[in-house]
């Protein structure tokens, strides 16, 4: 291998030229993403209400997280757990989207019956353990100092097509596998919320949350296993 | 093309990624070459065991502001009236509501410190970033290339100061006068998957030859571990990494030897430490552990400087149990260490004298400290001419 192509092989992987999102974005992010987690989880959390006043209620929320200063909501989640992930508030928008134009009663998470997005789901909760074992500096390189290299988000992208490309036998897949995609491609265009590929794909909360849509599947899977015994 | 084939979905996959590597690419500037550290323009035939004092007194405080800690120096440009700008955190109690960062600055002229003013606000800047910070200290002091000062302060989010992120601000006042200094928010320096929190800043930074410079700092929630921090010349964040595999080590100062080798000094949070040793041979990419030092290390910070090759200068506190003494020590290795000058021996171990901050201006070494969690003493220091010559 010859030097020019060592260098392009150490520019691909170089964390010493991270490309962080500007001042003004961030804040944007901020308003925004807070907006559309919460706007979900109050229409998750009002479904046996009207869907009128689920619209309207989630409308109110979200507007109201725009308002600058402390009478924000952002601006206190936004002091204790900084900005959403771009996944949090990509699938909160989607799963907003399906509580508000169904009229049916709808479960606040999915079902975790698609395997794709369970598989998708299983590795956030391995990579969230290793990103907090990374923080801790208990692992023995930097996994989140890597996320600002460039080849991180083509590899997460390569990553998250997987279930596409497994999946070539079947008609088309769900929604759900679509997220991690997007949210790359959301990632590289905006750099949001800092500038490194984990904090675009995983935020804590996503990751607490993972564990749970994972271990419900898990069980429904024993009770399945169980019953055809 | 069929898409329902798996060659084909790989393919697409396999191109996909590599037009997302692409566009990253074409993103980012080129890796910055190897960092190489710099030196103040200090006088060649300088030597630190001919330190001489010169001057000591104390810095003026904000008033009604009991509580100050944590002060940071700043040398400023040939031209400028002040000689030294330090800043520091002060307000009714450490990790205080009222807490703001305050700053001083020597004037040339008349040979005194101006009168403190707050030049940092938490509500200010919480208006400004778009969400609450709930306490302020610790601020870090640079000047970047085209004359600007950048403050790197802790914030707290929810919660003491394990809950601590490092907010990047830059100075947004035209001039750097004491009285129109104004600082506006760059952005928390993203240095961990878990809300950014944990991680704290306290010494100075090592000045590097491409006008950059590389910044200490710690992590410090349950455990305590170091890193260095690199920025370029405009103070954009270039990367980080980790300083030692030791998890009782904070609050490092960086010390170079050559361009390329530095060493890192640290506080010892156990009972009975010393002061803690790690070295880079490769400008800061890698770092190994070196053994303890012999200098005692009360769980206090350590405030060090190389002036020049083989000159390096380290103010540590060197009563075992207290903060009750605070000393300056030479060396030219960084390892073995020689007592130059007492700087402060209190009457009893409930005394403190801690935090020490050094840089070189106006052909002298200045130092500030913490007295009592009250006030900030400075002390000063300048070459005593050779025998033989007149001074």
């Amino acid at each position: 291998m010859n030097m020019d192509r060592m260098a392009w092989l150490a520019q691909w992987v170089s964390v010493e030229s991270p490309v962080l999102p500007s001042p003004g974005a961030m804040q944007w992010w901020l308003y925004l993403g807070w907006s559309v987690v919460l706007a979900w989880g109050f229409a998750a959390q009002g479904q046996a209400w009207p869907q009128r006043v689920r619209r309207v209620g989630a409308a109110l929320v979200a507007l109201w997280c725009w308002v600058p200063g402390p009478y924000s909501p952002a601006y206190w989640l936004g002091m204790a757990f900084q900005a959403p992930s771009i996944s949090s508030v990509v699938l909160c928008a989607w799963l907003l989207r399906e509580s508000l134009l169904v009229s049916r009663v709808a479960p606040p998470l999915p079902v975790p019956t698609d395997r794709s997005a369970l598989a998708l789901s299983m590795l956030g909760v391995i990579l969230g353990w290793a990103l907090l074992l990374d923080t801790l500096a208990l692992l023995p390189v930097s996994l989140y100092a890597w996320g600002f290299s460039p080849i991180a988000p083509a590899l997460v992208l390569l990553v998250a097509l997987v279930p596409w490309v497994l999946g070539y036998r079947h008609r088309s897949l769900g929604p759900k596998a679509w997220v991690a995609p997007i949210v790359v491609l959301l990632f590289v265009a905006l750099r949001l919320p800092t500038g490194n590929v984990w904090a675009a794909m995983l935020d804590p909360w996503l990751w607490v949350l993972l564990h749970g849509y994972v271990v419900r599947a898990a069980f429904r899977r024993a009770i399945r296993l169980k019953s055809a015994l | 093309m069929n898409l329902k084939s798996l060659s084909w979905r790989l393919l697409c996959a396999v191109l996909a990624a590599g037009a997302v590597l692409g566009v990253d690419l074409a993103q980012r500037p080129l890796a910055p070459v190897a960092a190489v550290a710099a030196w103040p323009a200090v006088p060649v035939s300088l030597r630190v065991d001919h330190l001489v004092p010169m001057g000591r007194g104390a810095i003026p405080m904000p008033p009604d502001a009991p509580a100050a800690h944590a002060s940071t120096l700043l040398a400023m440009p040939a031209g400028h009236p002040a000689a030294l700008t330090v800043f520091w955190f002060s307000g009714e109690r450490e990790s205080g509501p009222k807490v703001q960062i305050a700053a001083s600055q020597w004037d040339r002229a008349t040979q005194q410190w101006a009168p403190a003013r707050f030049v940092v606000n938490r509500h200010v800047l919480g208006a400004a970033l778009g969400f609450g910070v709930r306490r302020l200290g610790n601020p870090v002091a640079w000047m970047d290339g085209s004359g600007h000062i950048h403050l790197f302060v802790v914030a707290t989010g929810w919660g003491g100061w394990a809950a601590s992120r490092i907010l990047h601000l830059r100075q947004s006042s035209d001039g750097n006068g004491l009285q129109e200094l104004a600082f506006a928010p760059v952005r928390v320096l993203p240095l961990s998957w878990l809300w950014n929190t944990s991680h704290l800043v306290r010494n100075a930074p090592l000045p590097l030859a491409d006008g950059g410079m590389v910044l200490p700092v710690h992590f410090e929630l349950g455990i305590k571990y170091p890193l260095a921090l690199r920025f370029d010349s405009r103070g954009a964040f270039l990367g980080m990494a980790r300083i030692s595999r030791r998890t009782y080590a904070l609050q490092p100062t960086l010390l170079a030897k050559t361009p390329t080798e530095w060493l890192a000094l640290m506080r010892d949070e156990r009972h009975g430490g010393k002061v803690i040793a790690a070295r880079t041979p490769d400008g800061g990419r890698s770092w190994n552990d070196l053994p303890d030092l012999a200098l005692v290390n009360p769980d206090s910070a350590v405030g060090g400087m190389a002036l020049a090759p083989g000159q390096m200068l380290l103010a540590h506190n060197s009563s075992p149990a207290s903060r009750a003494w605070l000393d300056l020590s030479g060396s030219a290795d960084g390892v073995a260490w020689t007592p130059l000058q007492a700087l402060e021996h209190g009457a009893t171990d409930d005394d403190e004298f801690s935090y020490p901050a050094m840089a070189w201006a106006d052909g002298s070494v200045w130092l500030s400290y913490t007295v009592d969690r009250h006030r900030l003493a400075w002390q000063r220091f300048t070459a005593a001419a050779p025998v033989g010559v007149k001074p």
